[in-house]
C-alpha cells in the first residue's frame, strides 16, 4: 500500500487494459463493428479496474474483506501525515489533498479543453479555411464541449467543495475520506479513456452524443461511453459524500439560518448531480447494448426511438448546467459581502433562490427539444417552467446588488470576478430568455446564438464565477498570496476577450449560422473573424492566468491566515493548515455575515460543549490581529475585544 | 530582479503555450490519406448551351475493398472497406465540360432513396451506362452514387449525382483482374464559377453500421471526398 | 410625533445622491439598450415570411423589455464602482452599513420580475397559437421533406409525387411540411423564413409556413449530423404561382 502511487495505477491501468484486449480478442469475434465496439469497452474497463487497483483504491475494502481492518498507521499514512509532495501523487484521504488534486486535474482538463476551442477557432477563422477535414472537426468540437463540461462541473465543487466546504463548517475531513479520493482518481483514469477517443476514430456526434448518430459512430464512441460512466459513478460517489459531509458534520451551533451560502450552494450543485448524472449514465449503459450486441434502444425500425435517448440526456443535461452555475455563483456571493465590507443582503432570498432554481431545473429539460418533433403539445408547459426560472435567477441578482448597495468596495480580484459576472450573466440571462420562447427557438435552435448564450452562462457567469473563487481562497490553499498585476492582466485579457468572441458570435448566429459547422457561408465571415482573434485574446489572458498562479504558488509572498479580514470559520485555521483542521471544534454563535455589525461580537450565552477554540480573533501569520471573531466563540472565552484591523 | 523574473516566466509561459497549440494544430491538420488530388485531364473544347468550353475528363471507379484505391495495394487501415479510386480528392476546371467515366465494381441492392437511382444536374439529364443512355438505373440494383453538391459560401450551386449500377452478387472475377467485370457509367456536367465542393455516395454501403452510413461512408478518403472547381 | 407621510419619505429618499446618480446611470443606460433593441432583428436580416417577422417582433420586444432591468443592474455595478469604491491596497478600515435586508426592495423586486415573467409568458403562449392556426390552413401545399447523410429531398404529394433536390414554392400559399430521415437526426431550418424541426428517422415531424416574398433563400441542417453535416444545405426558390406551375410542368409535374 504505502509504494503506491499515479505509477503503479498507470502500470497497472495498462496491464489491466491489456489483459481486456487479449481476452476479448481470444474470445470474440472482431471482424465486424460490434466486435471492434466489444473490444474497446473491454479494454477501457480493463484500464480503469487496473487504474484503480494500481492506485490502491480497493485496499481498504479488501483489508476488510480479509478480516482485517487498515490499522491506525495506516489511516495515517493515507491521510498524508507527514508525507512531501509525494501525497499528491497517491491515493491520499485527506480532503485538502484531494481539493488540491482537483484544482489540478480541473486545470489540466480546462487546458486542453482551452487547446481545442483554439483549433475550433482557427478552423473557423475563414469561411472555408480548410484547416481541419470535417471529421476531426466534429471530434474536436465535441472533446472541446465534453472536456469543457466535465472540467465545469467539477471546477468549483472539486476544488473547493473539498478544500474549503470541510473547514467551512467546522469539520475535520469529509464524511468518507476514502471515498473522497475514490471520487478523484476515477476522474483521472477516467481522463484518458476520454482522450482515447481522437485515435479510435473520433466522435462525429459533439458532446450531446445523440442517438442514433451514436449508434453508427467509430470505436471512439465507445471511449467516449466508457468515460461517460466512468465519471457518473465518480460524481456520484463525490455527491453522496459532500452530501453527508454538509448534512451532518457541521460545527455546533451551525443552524442551517447560519450556514454560509457558499456550502448552500455546492450542497444544492452535488444535491442536483446526484439524481442527474445516473441519467446519462443510463443512457451510455443503452448505448452500449446498442452498439456492443445489436441492442436497438434508439433504433426507430428496430423499435427503439431517438427522442429516447435526447430526454434522457437533457434529463441530465439541464440540470447539469445548474451543477455547474450554481455553487460558481454561490462562491461569488460568498466572498462579495467580505470585499463589500457588508452583510449578505438578504440572506433568506439567497437561500429560497438557489432552492428554486433546483427544484425548477429538473422541469425544464424538453426545452432543448422544442423543434425535435418529440410532443410539440408540451413546448408551452416546459416554456412556462423555463421562464418561471428567471424569477429565482433574477433574486441571486438583488442579493449580489444588494450586498453592494453602500458597500466599501475593495476591488481586488475576487471582487472583479463578481462585476464581470453582473455583467455576463446578465447578457446570458437575457438570450436565454429568447430562447426560452417557442417560437424564438424554432428559429435559434441550433445556430450559433445558442453557443453564445451558454458560453456567456457557462463562462461568463461559472468559469468567472471559479476564477473568482481561486483567486479568494489561494492564500488560504496554498499559503501565498496571488500575483496581483498578473491576475489583473489576466482578468481584463479573459473578460474582453470573451466578451468580443461571444458577442460577435450572437452576430452570426442571428444572421443564420448554424452550430458545429466546418465552413460556413462567407455571409458570417466577418463575426467568425472578430470572433477567432477574441478567442486568442481569451487564450493569452488564460495563459497569463495560469503564469500567476503556478509562479505565485511557487514563491508567492506568504499569506497571513486571513487576507481578506473574512468571517467564516476557513479563514481561522493557520496556515499551513494542519491535518485535521481544528485543534478543537469551534462552536458557531452566527452567521459569518455579520460585517459593520459591532454588537454581534458580544458573545451569546454560552454554548454547552467544553470546546476549547482556535476562536476570537485569530492571529495571522503576520502577526496582525484580523478580524474573525464573530462567527464562533469558546465556553471559557473572554468577550472578544474591539475589533481591530491591520 | 523580481521583474526580470516576472518577465521571464511570463515570456516561459505564453511561449510554451504557443508551442503546445502549434504542436495540436499540426497534429489536428494533418490532411489525411487523401492529400493526392486527381486533375482532370484537358484536350479539346466541346459545343454546350454555355457557348465553346474547355473539355475535361475525369477516370474514377469503385471498389468493394480498399486494395486498389488511394491506400495502396495493402489497402492502409481498413482493407475491407468500399473505397473509390485512384483518388478522392478531384480537381476540375471552372467554366468547362466534365466528362466522368466511373467503372463500378462493387455490388449492392435496394437505394432507401429511389430519387438517387436517377441522373440529376448532368447534361441532358442523362447518364450512360454500359454504353446505353439511360435516365435512371433500376432502384433495387443499386452498387453506389456519385453525388456531388454544394457548400455553404458563396458560390455557384451545383449539384450532380448519377446511379452507379450494382454488380451480381455472384459475378464471376474477370481474367487479369481482382473483381468481376465492371459496369462503365459515363456522364458530362458544366462548371461554373470556381469553388469548393464536397461529393458522397448516397448508396447506404457501410456494411455493419448502423443505417449503412458509418464506416467507410462516414471517414474521408473511401465513400465521400472533395471537389475543387478552378 | 406622527411618522412622516410616504409622499414625505419618498422625496426625501429621492433626494439622496446614490439614488439620483443610479437613476441617472439608469436611465442613460435604457436609452441606450432600448436603441439597441433593434439591431438583433436587422442582424437576422429581411424576413421572408410572417413566421420569421414575428420572432424579429419578439427579439426587439424582449430586447426592449430587458433593457431597463440590465440598466438597473448595470447602473448599480457602475455607481457602487465610482463612488464606493475603497482605493488603496489595505482592506477597508471601517465596514459598510449592516444593512441585512430591505424588505420592501426585495418584494418590488420579485413583483416586477414577476411581472415581467408573466408577460413573457403571456406573449409566448399568444404567439404558439398564431402558430397552431397557421398550420391548419386548407388550401395548404403539402411538401415531403426528406433528410439523410448528407442531402435534402423534397416531393410534392399533390403534384404527383414529383421530387427535387431544391425547394420551390409559390408565394403566398401555406405550406405544410411533412419532415423525416432516412438515417440520423437532421432539422431541417429555413433560416429566413423562421421555422425549424427535427428530421427524425422513422418518425414525421411537422411544420408550416406561409412565405411572403420572393427570392432565393437558405436551408441548412442543423442538427449536427456526421462527418459532412456543414455541407447538407441547399436553396429555397419562392416564385409567384405562374412561375410555380411552368417549373412544375418543366420537371414533369402535371402542371
Amino acid at each position: 500500500m504505502r509504494r503506491l502511487n499515479v505509477g503503479t495505477a498507470v502500470a497497472g491501468g495498462l496491464i489491466g487494459g491489456s489483459i481486456a484486449w487479449f481476452l476479448a480478442h481470444q474470445f470474440l469475434a472482431t471482424d465486424n463493428p460490434s466486435g471492434s465496439n466489444q473490444v474497446t469497452i473491454l479494454t477501457m474497463v480493463g484500464w480503469a479496474i487496473g487504474f484503480m487497483i494500481g492506485i490502491g483504491a480497493f485496499h481498504g475494502p479488501w483489508c476488510w474483506l480479509m478480516g482485517r481492518d487498515q490499522s491506525h498507521e495506516d489511516e495515517k499514512f493515507l491521510a498524508g501525515d507527514g508525507q512531501g509532495i509525494g501525497r499528491y501523487f497517491r491515493f491520499t484521504t485527506d480532503h485538502k489533498v484531494v481539493g488540491i488534486q482537483y484544482l489540478v486535474v480541473t486545470m489540466v482538463l480546462l487546458g486542453v479543453g482551452g487547446i481545442l476551442a483554439m483549433m475550433i477557432r482557427t478552423d473557423l477563422i475563414r469561411p472555408d479555411s480548410g484547416f481541419l477535414s470535417p471529421q476531426v472537426y466534429n471530434s474536436v468540437v465535441g472533446l472541446h464541449g465534453l472536456t469543457m463540461i466535465i472540467a465545469t462541473i467539477i471546477m468549483v465543487t472539486g476544488p473547493f467543495g473539498n478544500f474549503i466546504v470541510p473547514i467551512m463548517i467546522g469539520a475535520r475531513d469529509m464524511a468518507f475520506p476514502r471515498l473522497n479520493a475514490l471520487s478523484l482518481w476515477l476522474i483521472v483514469a477516467f481522463v484518458p479513456v476520454l482522450f482515447s477517443a481522437a485515435v479510435l476514430g473520433g466522435i462525429p456526434t459533439g458532446w450531446s452524443g445523440y442517438a442514433p448518430l451514436s449508434d453508427q459512430a467509430p470505436p471512439g464512441m465507445d471511449a467516449y461511453l466508457t468515460a461517460i460512466v466512468i465519471f457518473a459513478i465518480s460524481s456520484a460517489i463525490a455527491g453522496a459524500n459532500i452530501t453527508t459531509t454538509i448534512l451532518t458534520m457541521r460545527a455546533r451551533g451551525m443552524t442551517w439560518n447560519r450556514t454560509p451560502i457558499f456550502v448552500w450552494g455546492t450542497l444544492a450543485s452535488v444535491g442536483l448531480a446526484i439524481p442527474a448524472f445516473p441519467m446519462f449514465m443510463g443512457s451510455m449503459v443503452l448505448l452500449g447494448v446498442d452498439r456492443t450486441v445489436g441492442g436497438q434502444f434508439y433504433v426507430a425500425s428496430g423499435g427503439g426511438s431517438p427522442w429516447l435517448y435526447a430526454n434522457l440526456f437533457w434529463l441530465m443535461g439541464h440540470p447539469e448546467v445548474y451543477v455547474i452555475v450554481i455553487p460558481a455563483v454561490a462562491a461569488l456571493m460568498e466572498l462579495t459581502p467580505v470585499f463589500a465590507r457588508k452583510p449578505l443582503f438578504n440572506y433568506t432570498a439567497a437561500v429560497l433562490s438557489i432552492v428554486g432554481i433546483v427544484g425548477l431545473s429538473i422541469m425544464v429539460w424538453a426545452h432543448h427539444m422544442y423543434a425535435s418533433g418529440w410532443a410539440p403539445d408540451l413546448n408551452g408547459p416546459f416554456m412556462l417552467t423555463t421562464e418561471l426560472i428567471s424569477i429565482p435567477t433574477g433574486i441571486i441578482f438583488l442579493v449580489v446588488l444588494g450586498t453592494i448597495w453602500r458597500g466599501r468596495i475593495w476591488t481586488t480580484l475576487p471582487m472583479m470576478s463578481t462585476y464581470a459576472m453582473l455583467w455576463n450573466f446578465i447578457i446570458g440571462g437575457v438570450t436565454g430568455i429568447y430562447l426560452s420562447d417557442v417560437p424564438a427557438d424554432y428559429d435559434l435552435h441550433g445556430s450559433m446564438f445558442v453557443t453564445a448564450h451558454f458560453h456567456y452562462t457557462l463562462m461568463g457567469a461559472g468559469l468567472t464565477g471559479a476564477i473568482g473563487a481561486l483567486t479568494y481562497w489561494f492564500p488560504k490553499m496554498t499559503g501565498r498570496m496571488l500575483d496581483r498585476r498578473a491576475g489583473f492582466a489576466s482578468f481584463w485579457l479573459v473578460q474582453i476577450g470573451f466578451n468580443v468572441t461571444f458577442l460577435s458570435m450572437f452576430a452570426a448566429g442571428l444572421a443564420g449560422q448554424p452550430r458545429r459547422v466546418e465552413h460556413y457561408d462567407s455571409l458570417f465571415g466577418v463575426a467568425n473573424l472578430v470572433s477567432s482573434l477574441g478567442a486568442y485574446v481569451i487564450g493569452l489572458g488564460m495563459l497569463i492566468l495560469l503564469y500567476a498562479v503556478v509562479s505565485s504558488w511557487r514563491r508567492g509572498p506568504l499569506a497571513p491566515a486571513n487576507p481578506w479580514g473574512s468571517k467564516t470559520l476557513e479563514w481561522t485555521v493557520p496556515n499551513p493548515i494542519p491535518l485535521e483542521n481544528f485543534e478543537v471544534l469551534p462552536v458557531v454563535i452566527a452567521d459569518p455575515y455579520g460585517y459593520g455589525e459591532g454588537d454581534l461580537r458580544v458573545p451569546v450565552p454560552r454554548a454547552p460543549a467544553p470546546a476549547e477554540a482556535v476562536a476570537g480573533a485569530a492571529t495571522g501569520a503576520d502577526g496582525a490581529t484580523t478580524p474573525t471573531g464573530a462567527v464562533m466563540t469558546r465556553t471559557d472565552a473572554p468577550p472578544i475585544p474591539e475589533q481591530e484591523r491591520p | 530582479m523580481q521583474v526580470r523574473r516576472t518577465v521571464v516566466g511570463l515570456a516561459v509561459t505564453i511561449g510554451a503555450g504557443a508551442a503546445v497549440l502549434s504542436v495540436a494544430a499540426f497534429a489536428l491538420s494533418a490532411k489525411g490519406p487523401n492529400a493526392t488530388p486527381l486533375t482532370a485531364k484537358i484536350t479539346g473544347t466541346a459545343e454546350t448551351a454555355q457557348g465553346t468550353v474547355p473539355h475535361a475528363w475525369l477516370d474514377l471507379a469503385t471498389y468493394p475493398d480498399s486494395l486498389a484505391g488511394e491506400h495502396g495495394a495493402s489497402g492502409g487501415a481498413h482493407p475491407d472497406w468500399v473505397s473509390y479510386g485512384p483518388s478522392t480528392n478531384l480537381h476540375v476546371p471552372a467554366h468547362a465540360l466534365v466528362t466522368v467515366t466511373i467503372r463500378q465494381y462493387d455490388s449492392g441492392g435496394a437505394v432507401t432513396n429511389p430519387y438517387f437511382a436517377k441522373a440529376h444536374g448532368t447534361v441532358d439529364g442523362t447518364v450512360s451506362i454500359d454504353g446505353k443512355t439511360e435516365t435512371q438505373a433500376a432502384p433495387d440494383a443499386m452498387g453506389h452514387t456519385f453525388t456531388i453538391h454544394a457548400a455553404p459560401t458563396n458560390q455557384d450551386p451545383l449539384f450532380v449525382s448519377v446511379p452507379l449500377p450494382a454488380v451480381a452478387d455472384d459475378a464471376k472475377t474477370a481474367p487479369n483482374s481482382d473483381y468481376p467485370a465492371p459496369h462503365v457509367v459515363v456522364f458530362s456536367f458544366l462548371t461554373n464559377g470556381p469553388g469548393e465542393y464536397v461529393w458522397n455516395c448516397e448508396y447506404p454501403c457501410g456494411d455493419g453500421y448502423y443505417a449503412k452510413f458509418g464506416g467507410p461512408m462516414s471517414t474521408r478518403g473511401y465513400m465521400s471526398g472533395s471537389l475543387t472547381v478552378g | 410625533m406622527t411618522a412622516p407621510t410616504f409622499g414625505a419619505r419618498a422625496r426625501a429618499w429621492s433626494r439622496r445622491a446614490e439614488v439620483r446618480g443610479v437613476f441617472l446611470i439608469w436611465v442613460v443606460l435604457t436609452a441606450l439598450l432600448c436603441l439597441f433593441s433593434f439591431v438583433p432583428a436587422r442582424l437576422m436580416g429581411a424576413p421572408a415570411s410572417p413566421t420569421k417577422q414575428a420572432v424579429e417582433t419578439t427579439m426587439t420586444l424582449f430586447t426592449l423589455a430587458a433593457s431597463p432591468v440590465a440598466a438597473f443592474v448595470w447602473a448599480i455595478a457602475i455607481y457602487s464602482l465610482v463612488r464606493w469604491r475603497h482605493r488603496g491596497k489595505q482592506a477597508p478600515t471601517e465596514d459598510g452599513p449592516a444593512i441585512r435586508t430591505n424588505t420592501p426592495a426585495s418584494a418590488l423586486w420579485v413583483v416586477v420580475s414577476s411581472v415581467l415573467c408573466l408577460f413573457l409568458l403571456v406573449w409566448g403562449f399568444v404567439e404558439v397559437q398564431a402558430v397552431a392556426t397557421s398550420a391548419s390552413a386548407s388550401d395548404a401545399m403539402v411538401v415531403d421533406v426528406t433528410g439523410q447523410q448528407w442531402v435534402w429531398t423534397f416531393s410534392y404529394p399533390q403534384e404527383g409525387n414529383l421530387e427535387s433536390d431544391q425547394l420551390y414554392l409559390p408565394v403566398n400559399r401555406p405550406v405544410i411540411f411533412h419532415v423525416t430521415s432516412k438515417d440520423v437526426i437532421h432539422s431541417f431550418w429555413v433560416v429566413q423564413m423562421g421555422i425549424k424541426v427535427d428530421a427524425n428517422p422513422g418518425e414525421t415531424t411537422q411544420t408550416s409556413v406561409t412565405p411572403d416574398r420572393l427570392g432565393r433563400f437558405d436551408i441548412r441542417c442543423a442538427e449536427l449530423c456526421g462527418l459532412l453535416h456543414a455541407d447538407m444545405e441547399t436553396s429555397v426558390h419562392v416564385v409567384s404561382p405562374t412561375d410555380f406551375r411552368s417549373w412544375l410542368r418543366s420537371n414533369g409535374g402535371p402542371g
